[in-house]
């Protein structure tokens, strides 16, 4: 069905897309007004367009002008090595005047990138780009001068994702900035960029990175396949092709990884995974992207590998506790009581004296509570948050038990798991959805229905694949090198090879020859 | 219309899972009445009067716990149960009972009724331990104000628990008193509690072995028997050994902890003749000397260890004899011990086991080793 959708809609929008063409297939013509009247014709009723025209002191013929965007260009380049130089230097001197437009590029305009272009396309989607055009009377061709200066937001530690120890940088919103912070963590020729456009109208820059020898070519095949399919209008941020190139669409969790960290993203190239760097998002996919990924963190790496494994075994114990406490605890109370130790279910027993509602509608009811408080801190600004937060978590909480709208074990059980869910950031989404669904096995059936609905999760998962990886790759598996970074994180010395599904390129991660000095 | 099909398909064995399936007993906490013990007398107007000790806490902040006690009767035990509805409302959740307590006329008439419920109910569990009242009531024991615990039920639960240091009853739970009415060659025992006087009020003691003759009461021991029984049966588990030990004219006292004991029965087949040797040993240890003997030295220890050798074993001598006297029932298991060791032996006797065992010679072994005399290496010393 879905299918059927796509088919449809892709027509509709070739539709557009030819449109869109025929509106900018004029060409340069050798007068410079006309050409003006040209591009102020594409652009029109776009204020943002700035034409300055000029002329050379001393040579008449150098009528020219230049064209960009306000607030998209550094003006200090502009003014000090392009206008200035044309517009005060003695040019006559210097320049035979046969060829006076790649004498300008050659001689007088002082940029790092100066391309001569008359395709009327490029011109116009540098131009957008925050590029200077410069037009010259007599030419039918144009000069593009890099002159990009627009604000960006400077390289700092990501909010989603802070570590104690570790590099602190985290991407920006600038895909050349962000593909400088890799490149610098990879110093080999091997690391390459393939570059692409994604949306019809945004004209989104996407940039596949990889490493030669270590990525296996049918993934990145199967990637730039997928790529290809996108005809969108606008690309804004990378989790739009994360979706549109994701394996299992109905699936609650993601197939295709994100991260705001360079570190990570170096560490997943150099374990042969493919990266997706979208312009205007700091936030990188890797594909082809496991669920022991989710509950890997950057710093597991960095620190020592006891401390480190335990805190990976905490997460991923952390992942079943929270998808099946609510579920547990339900179940236990209310279909087998005779699993509590006496004193427990004395005490649950007097806490629920004259709660009016079913275990089951106050524990939907109090994580649903929750959910709402954690939205709600989420989008709310800092100040305010956390007045929210003192009213939800304390006043709510103990007063809902005070009056006796819920009993207190249950509000422990929702405080519990709600601190647990935080664990994993990243599964934050399925973590709920599951736990949902747990609950309701339980509340039907038990902990029969509990495990009911675990064996379901299960079966889910081991079907899901990600770019022909499956999802639960090393997850019930000690063999070979196989079980070394999921449960736990194997000392670095015993990492000798690759995850192997992935990398089956290059599996030689480490040279180092064993204890046994074989 | 095939998708129509398909999906009616999966509706309908997803409801069959949801409503067909093993777990249908939903139920809120606060709505069962947790039973912590139950008392089970002969009633006075049907056949059976349950005496029902019932768990709860109260309090919103300062939460009590306390307990009621209420009376149903009924024809069965699972009838007197289920009336309690009609007294309370609430439905009796019985996972969670400690104890049941017999009395000694329903105990006469035979346990099977209580048991063949206890075990075959759902909810009921067979890891609870069975008392039988030496009195005349069971429901007075339970009725009976409590001195640590707030529940009745769970203070007796407690005591069962902690005999390892005492073994002065046998604690027996109902699983282990079905398996013994029904095993061959070992007679069925419970632990025996009765009301004391102490401090000018009655309260519950939990004392001495209730004795079975198929699922019938025929008697009592005492708590000196009950520990050379449990001697006998390799369930003893600690406990203090008082023994007197004369020197020169003088007796005087010592108090000897029982670290470990074990116990070997082998039973002997000569002649168409069976004997069964008992041998026990224990380690010890002293923990308490009432006087000035030197019985840490070499020659005080080997005197000390003879004493209570002799003791020991005159006890258990005693005691079989008494039991093959008075009960002839094999609550020591020599009739088990025989059927593993010695099945052809066995086989020609089993019939008439009952008959065998009161004539049945047995030879008593002790040894005694004394480990230690604990933080003290002398006894006191008592100068001018």
């Amino acid at each position: 069905m879905i299918k059927r959708f796509r088919r449809k809609d892709s027509t509709d929008r070739k539709g557009r897309q030819t449109d869109q063409k025929n509106k900018s297939m004029t060409t340069l013509k050798e007068s410079l007004e006309e050409n003006i009247a040209a591009f102020q014709n594409i652009f029109s009723k776009n204020e943002t367009l700035i034409i300055r025209r000029f002329q050379n002191k001393y040579l008449s013929a150098a009528k020219c002008c230049v064209l960009y965007f306000d607030g998209m260009v550094n003006t200090e380049i502009l003014n000090e090595n392009i206008i200035q130089p044309i517009l005060s230097n003695d040019l006559t001197d210097k320049i035979s005047s046969i060829n006076l437009l790649e004498e300008l590029q050659y001689k007088v305009i002082v940029s790092n990138n100066v391309k001569i272009v008359t395709d009327m396309d490029q011109i116009v989607s540098s131009a957008v780009y925050g590029d200077t055009i410069f037009l010259l009377d007599g030419y039918a061709k144009a000069l593009i001068i890099e002159s990009k200066g627009w604000k960006m937001r400077s390289v700092d530690e990501p909010e989603s994702s802070k570590v104690v120890r570790g590099p602190r940088e985290g991407f920006t919103e600038s895909i050349l900035i962000n593909l400088s912070l890799v490149r610098r963590k990879i110093v080999n020729p091997d690391l390459k960029f393939k570059f692409r456009e994604i949306g019809e109208r945004t004209r989104t820059k996407v940039c596949i990175c990889y490493i030669e020898g270590l990525a296996l070519e049918s993934i990145f095949k199967e990637l730039e396949q997928r790529l290809d399919k996108i005809q969108i209008d606008g690309i804004i941020d990378s989790g739009y092709i994360q979706e549109l190139i994701g394996d299992a669409v109905f699936s609650p969790f993601e197939t295709v990884g994100a991260s705001e960290r360079p570190d990570v993203i170096a560490a997943k190239l150099l374990e042969g995974r493919i990266a997706l760097f979208v312009d205007g998002s700091p936030f990188v996919l890797t594909v082809p992207f496991v669920i022991a990924e989710a509950s890997q963190s950057a710093e597991d790496y960095y620190n020592s590998y006891i401390f480190a494994s335990m805190n990976r075994l905490l997460r991923m114990s952390a992942i079943i506790l929270a998808i099946s406490i609510p579920g547990l605890f339900l179940a236990v109370t209310t279909y087998h009581q005779e699993m509590l130790p006496t004193p427990l279910l004395l005490s649950i027993s007097a806490s629920r004296q004259g709660v009016p509602f079913p275990t089951v509608v106050s524990l939907v009811l109090m994580l649903v509570v929750f959910d709402v408080l954690r939205e709600a801190g989420t989008r709310m600004p800092t100040p305010i948050g956390q007045a929210v937060n003192i009213v939800g978590t304390l006043v709510l909480g103990q007063a809902a038990v005070e009056a006796k709208l819920v009993s207190a074990p249950v509000v422990i059980v929702t405080a519990l798991t709600g601190i647990l869910t935080l664990m994993n950031i990243n599964l934050i989404g399925p973590i709920i959805i599951m736990r949902f669904f747990l609950l309701f096995g339980a509340a039907f059936l038990g902990i029969y229905g509990l495990i009911f609905a675990f064996i379901l999760v299960n079966i889910h998962l081991v079907t899901l694949r990600s770019f022909g990886v499956p999802y639960m790759m090393n997850l019930t598996s000690v063999k070979n090198h196989n079980g070394q970074d999921v449960w736990i994180r194997a000392p670095w010395w015993t990492m000798t090879l690759r995850p192997k599904i992935i990398a089956a390129k290059n599996l030689v991660r480490q040279t180092t020859k064993r204890k046994k000095g074989k | 219309m095939k998708r129509t099909r398909m999906l009616s398909l999966v509706i309908m064995s997803i409801l069959n899972i949801l409503l067909l399936a093993g777990c249908w007993n939903y139920r809120e906490v606060d709505q069962l009445s947790i039973v912590a013990g139950v008392a089970i007398d002969k009633g006075i107007h049907e056949k059976y009067s349950l005496s029902v000790e019932i768990a709860e806490i109260s309090g919103e902040k300062e939460s009590e716990t306390k307990s009621k006690t209420i009376t149903v009767e009924g024809k069965t035990i699972f009838d007197a149960a289920r009336n309690a509805i009609s007294f309370m409302g609430k439905k009796l959740y019985w996972s969670h009972a400690k104890v049941v307590i017999v009395s000694r006329e329903v105990a006469e008439t035979g346990l099977v009724d209580i048991l063949d419920w206890y075990n075959r109910d759902a909810e009921t569990r067979g890891d609870i331990h069975i008392l039988v009242s030496k009195g005349e009531s069971a429901k007075e024991i339970l009725s009976r104000k409590s001195t640590t615990e707030k529940v009745k039920s769970f203070e007796i639960d407690k005591m069962m628990e902690n005999q390892k240091a005492l073994s002065k009853t046998s604690p027996i739970e109902i699983w282990e008193i079905t398996n013994e009415l029904a095993a061959k060659g070992v007679g069925a025992i419970s632990a025996a509690v009765d009301l004391e006087k102490s401090d000018g009020e009655e309260v519950p003691r939990v004392l001495g072995t209730a004795v079975f003759k198929g699922n019938k009461l025929i008697g009592f021991l005492d708590a000196d028997e009950t520990k050379a029984l449990l001697f006998i049966r390799n369930k003893l588990d600690g406990g203090i050994l008082a023994e007197d030990i004369q020197m020169n004219g003088i007796v005087e006292s010592v108090s000897l902890e029982i670290f470990k004991s074990k116990t070997k029965v082998q039973p002997v087949v000569s002649n168409e003749e069976i004997k069964m040797k008992v041998s026990v040993e224990t380690t010890v240890a002293i923990d308490e000397i009432e006087g000035t003997f030197n019985v840490i030295e070499d020659e005080g220890r080997k005197k000390l260890e003879k004493f209570a050798e002799e003791s020991l074993k005159s006890q258990m001598e005693n005691l079989i004899k008494k039991v093959q006297l008075e009960y002839g029932v094999d609550i020591f298991g020599f009739g088990t011990k025989l059927r593993e060791e010695k099945p052809k032996a066995w086989e020609s006797v089993s019939s008439e086991w009952a008959n065998v065992f009161k004539d049945i010679k047995v030879d008593v072994n002790v040894k005694v080793h004394v480990k230690n005399s604990a933080m003290l290496s002398k006894p006191l010393e008592v100068g001018d």
